[in-house]
């Protein structure tokens, strides 16, 4: 009994003394970091900007919340991530906190130079998370998309995380794309990373200033904007609209969107929504040179017919599918003879390749960018039209009899 | 601590060497014979009470014998004095020449329900006190003593701190014997015995130890019994004395035996083959042993179907769970592990903290024992008070100390959710253990975080693993786990599943149910079933 009384007695005491080293931290001496901002420095190799959350201004509450602005920027210098950090600290009175860091941005400069001397810092630091999104700051600096106000989310993170998500799977010319995801891209022989872009709309005076959000239709606003294709770490290429859904498609990202089709000589006649979408990529052999076949499956209705179509016709509804189809098929080709041109395997054809033929990949690898470039892809869609909303025929059919 | 058992290591065994306990207390008198002459008897209680006033003395005449009665006033029915004591003395005409007058009056004239022959003193004052009335009659060196017990008594009224929906609505109350009779009319079988003693040197405290003989484990039954008689002190208050001096450990904050003040609860438990133990004085009864899940099953889980019970018992453990780990986790998660709360709800948080000058544990630690104090008090109030002390209770608490930015909103919540937590554990005793252990955890959390809370919990789980209730283990039959007797653990089986008793509790007889028991419509081709039930 003693023995055991001892024991724990030792055991508390010993836990007391490596208190001392350990990370007790009280919220209110933290600053959460919720975005990072990447620009080219002047004398430094970087610049970086820190979107600091100010509690109080966000959370509503029964301190009077709301009255000043939810974020707070403050950019240092440095030519290492830890350097700039480590020189933020001269300027904010608490301890810069990465749990919650929603986002990183990348001026655009910065990319197209090579970001890999970002990137150890936000894979090995404990408190970073790697299933934060990254984003390109499209034709500004990543200080002024990180310093931008919203007026629907107060945390500008908040919008630009969801606005992702949303857009990903109703339009689904975006998708998100984390710390992670992007390295898996760097190493890959098989496969490059893209990255979404993001651009600062409107007048760049405004950016950051609280009587902004005063009006309902603000004079800067974020938008997403194209994908950012990657070769080597080094930015090479924008895909935009119907190219970058065509990425999307083959990444099997895109659940929803819309197709136009023609009818009856009008353009834009009938708008299909898929609702479900599924991918596969396969690869078959022939000649010792690989093949990808894309299927591309997809169910949905019929959202739009500004024209006079009998949609209660089974035929009607074929003829309808295979428009979507070919619609579909165009919009994946173009991407893919796009991306083949840059020479830039986004699609990760590469990793198919060599999970099926590992064999043949030790002989492709080396040489694989100019393989992708002449590469033969089949694309088959299967489009299946499964309802037509709450009306059948469109008032167009009644009309015109 | 280890000064304090060794101290106690030391008082027991100069307690071994006492040969237990003696029989005789020293404090009583010796054990004289009763005197010849009344008048010397009469004195001598006089002597011995000190003239209490509350011992009446009344000498009568009777065909030519002197004597007298002596009885406690308050303790014994004055109509049964007056109607079978009092009576048979007026009747004067009786020619008791040629026959014992003593033996006379004890079998014919005394006319009550048990009248008993006593020859000492320590005989005569262990009646006495018992409320019977004691006759000396002159010439003789014996006493008769008549049962004519009768003090006020409690009602019995519904269960106070044991409240059930659907049960019965009886409680026990401070009468040994109307407790034993509550439990005799539940269980109308010769099996059910009941064995008495008095503990207590000065006290004498009446108490009775119930069991069903056949179903529980004569070896448990004799330890009881073996427990209670080593009992040496001077008196019995409350059933919480007992339950004190006969528990495996005292170095514990969870109850190793179960007391409950409703007859069908300790009904069942005798059932289950548990040892009912019935103090004199105190409207609640111990059973035991007592396993750790038992203090988490309400008479309301066996009255209702099995699924709602199943349901309401896990959200009983989880809300135990809360009390415990409430206030530990808040603190571990915002001074430690602000990663792990989602982004919206850290920062909501952090703006609440924003203004609050202490630290996270010292404001759940202000907050928490603000809260014991207001229950505390509470419970002590007078009850025309009571109200005025909820009300700033609930201001202080709840608005004024969030207001002046001594303690934030959340923490408010934290303290109230563990509260009401805490009351939905349906025996006292044990939420008691919850509310002590999460102050710790809460100081563990404070230097360790999470890591300090399990290390908290897993000291808890061993400490708990390690506990025996009259030698079955405390955590039985999670572990040692037994598939047998999971049917009233975690999940409520439907009755006619609850087929066994539980292991080692009951010994020999374990099947409480025939086959067959599921309830159903009568099965097609099956006549005989339903032409039985037709006649």
């Amino acid at each position: 009994m003693r023995k055991i009384f001892v024991i724990s007695l030792l055991m508390v005491l010993v836990l007391s003394v490596l208190s001392g080293c350990w990370n007790q931290k009280e919220l209110t001496d933290l600053a959460f970091v919720m975005a990072m901002g990447f620009d080219k420095g002047e004398n430094k190799k970087f610049e970086v900007s820190f979107q600091i959350v100010n509690p109080g201004n966000v959370s509503s509450g029964q301190n009077g919340a709301g009255q000043g602005l939810p974020i707070a920027v403050y950019k240092s210098a440095g030519n290492t991530l830890t350097e700039a950090a480590r020189n933020a600290t001269k300027m904010i009175s608490r301890r810069l906190y990465y749990s919650h860091t929603n986002l990183i941005a990348i001026s655009e400069e910065v990319a197209r130079d090579g970001i890999l001397d970002v990137m150890d810092a936000l894979d090995r630091d404990p408190e970073f998370r790697t299933t934060t999104q990254i984003v390109v700051a499209r034709h500004s600096t990543a200080e002024e998309l990180v310093s931008a106000l919203t007026n629907l989310d107060k945390l500008p993170v908040n919008k630009i995380t969801k606005e992702l998500k949303t857009t990903e799977s109703m339009l689904g010319e975006n998708t998100r794309v984390n710390i992670d995801d992007f390295l898996a891209g760097l190493v890959s022989n098989g496969k490059e990373p893209v990255v979404n872009g993001y651009i600062v709309k409107g007048n760049k005076e405004q950016i950051g200033r609280a009587d902004d959000l005063q009006k309902t239709k603000t004079e800067t606003f974020l938008e997403a904007n194209g994908l950012a294709v990657f070769k080597n770490g080094k930015l090479t290429g924008w895909f935009e609209h119907e190219k970058a859904r065509g990425v999307v498609y083959v990444l099997d990202k895109v659940q929803s969107t819309d197709i136009n089709i023609p009818w009856n000589g009008k353009k834009h006649a009938i708008t299909m929504a898929p609702i479900r979408t599924k991918t596969k990529v396969s690869v078959h052999f022939k000649n010792g040179k690989p093949i990808i076949n894309i299927a591309i499956e997809d169910e949905g209705f019929i959202s739009e017919a500004n024209t006079d179509v009998d949609l209660t016709d089974p035929k009607v509804i074929e003829k309808i599918d295979k428009l979507v189809e070919k619609e579909i098929k165009q919009q994946v080709m173009e991407s893919i003879k796009d991306a083949q041109k840059i020479k830039s395997d986004i699609f990760g054809f590469g990793e198919r390749v060599h999970r099926a033929n590992p064999k043949l990949w030790k002989k492709l690898k080396g040489n694989w960018d100019n393989q992708f470039a002449e590469l033969k892809v089949n694309v088959k869609v299967d489009s299946y039209v499964r309802r037509e909303g709450i009306r059948t025929n469109p008032f167009w059919f009644n009309m015109n009899k | 601590m280890p000064i304090l058992s060794k101290l106690l290591k030391k008082k027991q065994k100069q307690r071994k060497n006492d040969n237990y306990r003696q029989q005789q207390d020293p404090q009583k008198p010796e054990n004289l014979p009763i005197l010849r002459e009344y008048k010397d008897n009469i004195s001598r209680i006089k002597g011995e009470f000190g003239n209490s006033n509350d011992i009446v003395i009344r000498e009568i005449v009777h065909c030519k014998h002197r004597g007298a009665l002596v009885y406690v006033d308050g303790l014994v029915d004055s109509r049964a004095i007056s109607d079978f004591i009092l009576e048979s003395f007026n009747e004067n005409d009786i020619d008791t020449d040629g026959m014992d007058y003593f033996q006379f009056m004890t079998e014919k004239a005394v006319a009550l329900g048990s009248n008993e022959v006593i020859h000492d003193w320590n005989q005569v004052y262990d009646m006495l006190l018992s409320g019977n009335t004691i006759i000396f009659l002159e010439g003789y060196n014996k006493a008769i003593s008549g049962e004519t017990k009768g003090w006020e008594k409690r009602a019995i009224t519904e269960p106070s701190t044991q409240l059930s929906i659907r049960g019965p609505k009886d409680s026990f109350t401070e009468t040994l014997r109307t407790n034993t009779a509550l439990l005799r009319r539940r269980i109308k079988s010769p099996n059910l015995w009941l064995e008495s003693m008095r503990i207590g040197t000065v006290s004498q405290t009446d108490i009775a130890i119930m069991y069903i003989k056949g179903i529980a484990n004569e070896k448990i039954v004799k330890e009881v019994k073996d427990r209670l008689k080593r009992i040496n002190i001077d008196s019995i208050s409350s059933s919480g004395y007992i339950e004190q001096l006969i528990e495996d450990q005292s170095w514990t904050t969870f109850p190793t035996t179960y007391h409950s003040e409703r007859p069908d609860t300790v009904t069942s438990q005798l059932l289950e083959g548990r040892v009912a133990i019935i103090v004199d004085g105190t409207p609640f009864v111990i059973t035991a042993p007592a396993l750790f899940i038992q203090f988490f099953q309400a008479a309301d889980d066996y009255y209702s179907r099995f699924d709602i019970s199943t349901g309401i018992r896990l959200l009983r453990i989880l809300a135990f769970i809360i009390a415990l780990l409430g206030p530990a986790v808040y603190i571990a998660g915002t001074t430690f592990h602000q990663e792990m709360i989602p982004t919206t709800m850290a920062i909501a948080i952090a703006a609440q903290r924003e203004n609050v000058p202490f630290p996270a544990f010292v404001e759940a630690l202000i907050m928490e024992v603000t809260f014991e104090i207001l229950r505390e008090a509470g419970l002590r109030l007078p009850r025309a008070v009571g109200q005025a002390v909820s009300i700033v209770g609930a201001l202080v608490i709840g608005q004024a100390a969030v207001q002046a930015g001594f303690v934030s909103p959340v923490m408010v919540i934290v303290v109230s959710i563990t509260a009401i937590a805490n009351f939905s554990t349906p025996v006292f005793a044990m939420a008691i253990a919850a509310r002590l252990i999460r102050f710790v955890l809460m100081g563990l959390a404070t230097i360790l975080g999470f890591y300090g809370i399990m290390l908290g919990l897993m000291f808890m789980s061993i400490h708990l693993c390690s506990l025996r209730s009259f030698g079955i283990p405390y955590m039985m039959p999670i572990a040692p786990f037994n598939m047998r007797n999971q049917q009233d653990i975690f999940v409520r089986f439907p009755i006619w599943a609850m087929k066994y008793r539980p292991m080692f509790i009951s010994k020999g007889n374990m099947v409480r149910s025939g086959e067959n028991q599921k309830p159903g419509p009568p099965k097609q081709g099956d006549d005989n079933q339903s032409s039985k039930g037709e006649s």
